[in-house]
């Protein structure tokens, strides 16, 4: 269970812990919906859990995400994966690792957990087929040593799902 | 996919010595690029002389020795910067910034700061979550306050040159150079982050500037792009190291109110009978100026860039001269 979802992190800057206190309130008042914050005191890494939505593949099912904050967010991307078991989906590794360009090189400090999440949440309702990433097993054992998805040079061409 | 290997790659190295792999979904296509060319110049370099400009281009295309022979003419230097996507907003925050510096110009850090808070409205109206551009605006708004002071009163001076390694250096742009060195290359984070954060701001003010007057620009980004107005903003102007073009140099220059002059070293050719000439695209900020003060339509913009196919530097006219064209 716990994956690969262990970076090695310094602490979070004076204004990524500024940053996320105001997101964390902001979701507070206004969470995505379908999305629940398991609160717990680390602000560095939260636990989202996420439940399909209604009328898709994923109706009904939960799954999790661990988000873990770099030191210089927002000028840096988060790390995010789902714990296991991940969705199947075809942008999804089975070690949880997610195809999606906002998570890497078009991140923005513009973007919000919650953006993030939503965009996580409509990656998931289009997809017409529950089916692994085409090169999974190749990619899932390149990550053994526990690298994360934020060094892996992702190639972005489908734009459908 | 044009700009992967443009993004704020710190890590670019790393992420090569990992794996030259490419992943997604899900294919492997194209060789990954290597930005080493860019990690070796400094964010912002020294004012070098027109010269070095040519000795690049010793064994080039005649047409780019003759243009490069007509800047030199018009131009007494070129300051380069890092190509990693960011260029032309750091070499417009270097150039502006080393502006006010030098011309301790008050009036003009008032306008500026009506169109900042305009902006902020702008984005507010547009829907962006508040503290998600806050802090970029803060710091930019803080810089200008700190150079602006810079060079009054010897208090505030002592401040800049504390920032600074270097405290015998006595000229301005040395000066500023150093202030930005030190932000960018500080082992503390937070000064880092600091100049990445003006970056920033200018893209959010970018951004803001596009979708507040969407129906202007979208014929443009569908002619380059063909994406929505909101798709290529959160493609290809909000996140860091994603290049920059006249969509974005327009609406920059709109947004502040600051005129920008780009000139173009290509292989185009432009002989109009006396010889080869440079284009240049003078980029004036409309809305703002009409009924205010006609000067900012009159004056050469003080902002000259300097754009090769995909990169952007900065060049000194030559002052006493007064060049025309």
């Amino acid at each position: 269970m716990s994956s690969s979802g262990a970076p090695s992190h310094k602490a979070l800057s004076k204004i990524a812990c500024k940053r996320l206190q105001k997101e964390l309130v902001e979701w507070q008042m206004n969470p995505p919906t379908g999305f629940k914050h398991k609160v717990n005191d680390n602000l560095q890494r939260w636990i989202i859990e996420v439940i399909g939505a209604p009328g898709t593949l994923y109706a009904n099912e939960t799954y999790q995400l661990q988000v873990d904050f770099p030191e210089h967010y927002p000028m840096e991307s988060p790390q995010v994966i789902f714990l296991l078991p991940a969705p199947l989906h075809p942008h999804i590794y089975s070690n949880g690792h997610i195809c999606l360009d906002i998570l890497y090189d078009s991140w923005s400090p513009a973007m919000t957990v919650s953006s993030i999440c939503i965009s996580i949440l409509s990656m998931l309702s289009s997809s017409t087929e529950k089916q692994r990433p085409t090169d999974n097993d190749r990619y899932v054992q390149n990550c053994k040593n526990g690298r994360s998805p934020k060094e892996t040079r992702w190639w972005f061409h489908d734009d459908k799902v | 996919m044009q700009n992967q290997n443009d993004t704020v790659k710190d890590d670019a190295e790393l992420a090569a010595s990992i794996s030259a792999e490419q992943w997604g979904c899900c294919s492997v296509e194209e060789p990954s690029f290597q930005d080493d060319e860019a990690a070796k110049v400094p964010y912002v370099g020294d004012k070098e002389p027109m010269s070095s400009l040519s000795a690049e281009y010793q064994a080039g295309s005649p047409i780019l020795l003759e243009k490069i022979k007509v800047l030199d003419s018009q131009y007494v230097a070129i300051r380069r910067t890092r190509g990693d996507g960011n260029c032309f907003f750091r070499s417009f925050m270097f150039s502006y910034l080393e502006h006010i510096l030098e011309s301790q110009d008050g009036a003009e850090v008032d306008r500026i700061k009506v169109n900042v808070e305009k902006c902020r409205k702008n984005l507010q109206n547009l829907g962006y979550t508040d503290f998600t551009f806050e802090d970029f605006f803060a710091l930019f708004l803080e810089q200008l306050d700190d150079i602006l002071q810079g060079g009054e009163e010897s208090i505030s001076y002592d401040e800049l040159v504390n920032r600074s390694r270097d405290q015998s250096v006595s000229d301005y742009s040395k000066l500023l150079l150093n202030f930005f060195d030190n932000l960018y290359s500080t082992e503390c984070g937070f000064d880092r982050f600091l100049c990445l954060s003006v970056v920033m701001f200018f893209r959010f003010v970018t951004a803001g500037e596009i979708k507040t007057r969407a129906e202007f620009f979208e014929p443009f980004i569908t002619g380059l792009s063909n994406t929505t107005v909101d798709q290529f903003c959160k493609t290809s102007v909000e996140p860091m190291g994603e290049e920059s073009d006249h969509i974005h140099i327009t609406a920059l220059s709109d947004a502040l109110g600051v005129a920008i002059r780009v000139v173009y070293l290509d292989r185009s050719s432009c002989d109009t009978g006396g010889g080869v000439t440079v284009n240049h695209h003078d980029f004036v900020p409309v809305g703002s100026g009409t009924n205010e003060k006609e000067e900012a339509s009159s004056a050469a913009p003080f902002i000259t860039l300097l754009y090769r196919p995909g990169h952007y530097d900065i060049l000194y006219p030559k002052v006493l001269e007064n060049v025309e064209k």
